[in-house]
């Protein structure tokens, strides 16, 4: 046991919990939970979890695992008090060996910091498939739990990532930035590539643990982005799952987009540095297995305010230009300073190739360090509500099938494009 | 008689003679030395010009700004010949003083003792005022920044007052150092961003009350007509 807790230099766990994981010893599968003022919702999961574990895996022994970032409301409590109480009426038998624990963790507040305390003890009970699932879920069902396990259970894969149907409007750094970049990097179509809830083995937690990216941005919201990349660039097996509708509450009401955005795309660009050698050499994407039974759902509409997400644009386009200057081409910052922000709104668009073209100069300011890096991710706001803004425009009357259309042909225009951000890299 | 007169006219001329006699070798050693001293910087500033060529410092000026800097500031040239000159001059200076202490002269012993004992105080003010420099822009482009992702209409003001402070602030800093009108400065400080502070208190809530009202209603009690957005 000591042994094992020895393998991972930097162990963030309390002694307490190491008692205590040194009392159950073994696990064959470990389901984390980051939370963080999840009281609303947290409860629904824990039982979906429960319930998914003793239908889908009645004979394995099973480890939930709460990972908790000092909640200050109720979270815990509800964690520990959450039960299936009668398995009867879900037509499904206790399962033979299910333990909860509740932790806090350690080191940089946010969900990566949560996740590697999670890897610390699945690699601590040398589990051979661990998934995580958000807090904030209202659409997770025990289903969830045998989708995004099972791969790795018993078909050897490394890694499962999820396939929602989301909202249209729902998502949005990912379908216009991260799906399409990450595609085009890295040649694999994985859907929802910081979706919040993956399957993985044993042995890739063991290698998340060996890297060393604790305290940067990884620790925060980047950690998502960053398990898919290094997943899929250290040639692990990697998979997606269909689980249907992704309903959740809010991410997290007190962190402003500016900083989101930071961290995501800040996670991204930093992998794009590691990586280099990996997607310098890749030219097209191709298609990922894809487990589960697809099907469409109607989904809540959303209120979107287009003006703002304008008026937001033509301020930044006004104020900013002259940061911009320093690594944006002049073409590009006329069109958005002097074209764009004098069109009329309802004829307002940022093309895909142009958007492409605009996060691509992003990316080698980035590796350039041609500016302060947090002051160049803050500054792509603006400019981020703008695109949303253009496809709200353009796909106010869109089915969902065709809202998948228009980000297939961004995805096209990222790849066809990728030459531009090879060229001027060095 | 005559020749009390003589020797009283003579000998002032033969004390100045012996004077400048006895004066020569120590001149012409400072002089030696001086010239000494710019041989060694002009070699110097050739030897380090290659050196910050070879170790790339231009490319890493124009990476984190300061090339930019010394442009907006009038400097012209790259900034690897720019800190050799400075190397140089500092050699010359440093000779220069060396020199001047082997004239043995009394009076500019006096003044190079003073003049070093102040040296001090004018590098720090200077490096005070550089990192001022750095500081206010960093501090200014975080303030616009975070004012335009905000969607504050006088995002540019807010970004320049920033960048004003942090500056005014190096400033004062700075001449404390020097000692140039300890407390006026900061007196003068304090009373102008006092004034500053108080004059848009006062214009916030007599002119903007009802901007502040609605303000306090939309941040506060949430009234803000909100996206259901989920970005990530």
């Amino acid at each position: 046991m000591d042994r094992k807790f020895l393998n991972v230099s930097t162990s963030t766990l309390s002694e307490n919990i190491k008692e205590k994981l040194s009392e159950i010893k073994k696990a064959d599968i470990l389901v984390g939970i980051p939370s963080y003022n999840n009281a609303k919702t947290i409860g629904h999961v824990v039982r979906a979890v429960q319930a998914g574990l003793a239908k889908y895996f009645p004979d394995k022994k099973a480890v939930l695992i709460n990972s908790d970032g000092g909640s200050a409301d109720e979270t815990v409590d509800v964690v520990q008090k959450a039960a299936i109480e009668d398995f009867h009426s879900i037509f499904i038998l206790h399962q033979k060996q299910f333990l909860k624990i509740t932790t806090p963790y350690h080191g940089i507040p946010g969900k990566g910091s949560a996740f590697r305390t999670i890897f610390e003890i699945a690699n601590t009970f040398n589990v051979k498939a661990c998934a995580v699932v958000d807090a904030d879920l209202r659409s997770i069902t025990p289903e969830w739990i045998d989708l995004l396990l099972r791969p790795v259970m018993d078909m050897d894969y490394d890694y499962v990532s999820p396939y929602y149907l989301r909202h249209k409007y729902d998502g949005t750094i990912t379908n216009s930035i991260i799906y399409p970049l990450t595609r085009a990097l890295y040649g694999k179509r994985i859907r929802q590539p910081i979706g919040g809830d993956f399957a993985f083995s044993g042995k890739l937690a063991e290698f998340y643990l060996t890297k060393d990216v604790w305290n940067t941005d990884v620790a925060r919201y980047g950690i998502d982005v960053w398990m898919t990349t290094t997943a899929i660039a250290d040639n692990f097996k990697v998979c997606q799952s269909f689980l249907g509708a992704k309903i959740h509450d809010p991410k997290d009401p007190g962190a402003d987009l500016s900083a989101m955005l930071y961290q995501v795309v800040g996670a991204t660009f930093d992998l794009m540095d590691t990586y280099y050698d990996v997607w310098k050499n890749i030219n097209s994407s191709e298609l990922v297995t894809t487990f589960g039974f697809q099907y469409a759902v109607g989904l809540e509409p959303i209120a979107v305010n287009v003006d703002r997400m304008i008026d937001k644009f033509i301020l930044g386009t006004k104020e900013l230009t002259s940061l911009w200057e320093v690594f944006m081409s002049e073409n590009l910052r006329n069109f958005l300073c002097d074209g764009l922000s004098k069109t009329p709104r309802e004829s307002f668009n940022i093309s895909d190739d142009i958007w492409a073209e605009l996060i691509y100069t992003f990316a080698i300011a980035f590796h350039k360090r041609l500016i302060n890096r947090e002051h160049l991710l803050k500054s792509l706001t603006p400019l981020y509500l703008g695109r949303i803004a253009s496809f709200v425009n353009e796909s106010l009357n869109s089915s969902a099938a065709e809202v998948e259309e228009k980000i297939e042909n961004l995805c096209c225009s990222f790849e066809n494009k990728k030459k531009m951000l090879i060229d001027n890299w060095d | 008689m005559r020749n009390a007169i003589l020797e009283t006219l003579t000998e002032p001329l033969r004390e100045f003679y012996e004077n400048v006699i006895d004066f020569l070798p120590d001149l012409l050693a400072s002089l030696l030395i001086f010239i000494l001293g710019v041989f060694i910087a002009v070699a110097l500033k050739k030897i380090f010009a290659r050196l910050f060529k070879v170790i790339k410092v231009d490319k890493f000026s124009e990476k984190f700004g300061v090339t930019d800097i010394f442009q907006k500031g009038g400097i012209k040239g790259s900034v690897s010949s720019l800190f050799a000159k400075v190397i140089a001059w500092i050699t010359v200076f440093a000779f220069l003083i060396v020199s001047l202490q082997r004239l043995n002269v009394p009076t500019i012993e006096g003044i190079l003792e003073k003049s070093l004992l102040y040296l001090p105080n004018i590098f720090i003010a200077i490096l005070i005022l550089f990192i001022g420099y750095f500081l206010s822009n960093f501090v200014g482009r975080t303030a616009l920044i975070a004012s335009v992702n905000a969607g504050l209409k006088m995002s540019s003001g807010i970004g320049k007052f920033a960048k004003l402070t942090v500056f005014s602030l190096a400033a004062t800093m700075a001449l404390e150092q020097l000692g140039i009108g300890k407390e006026t400065v900061l007196i003068a400080f304090a009373i102008l961003y006092g004034g500053i502070v108080l004059a848009f208190a006062i214009a916030f809530g007599i002119g903007g009350k009802d901007a502040a009202k609605n303000y306090i209603d939309k941040r506060i009690k949430g009234e803000e007509e909100k996206d259901d957005i989920q970005h990530l």
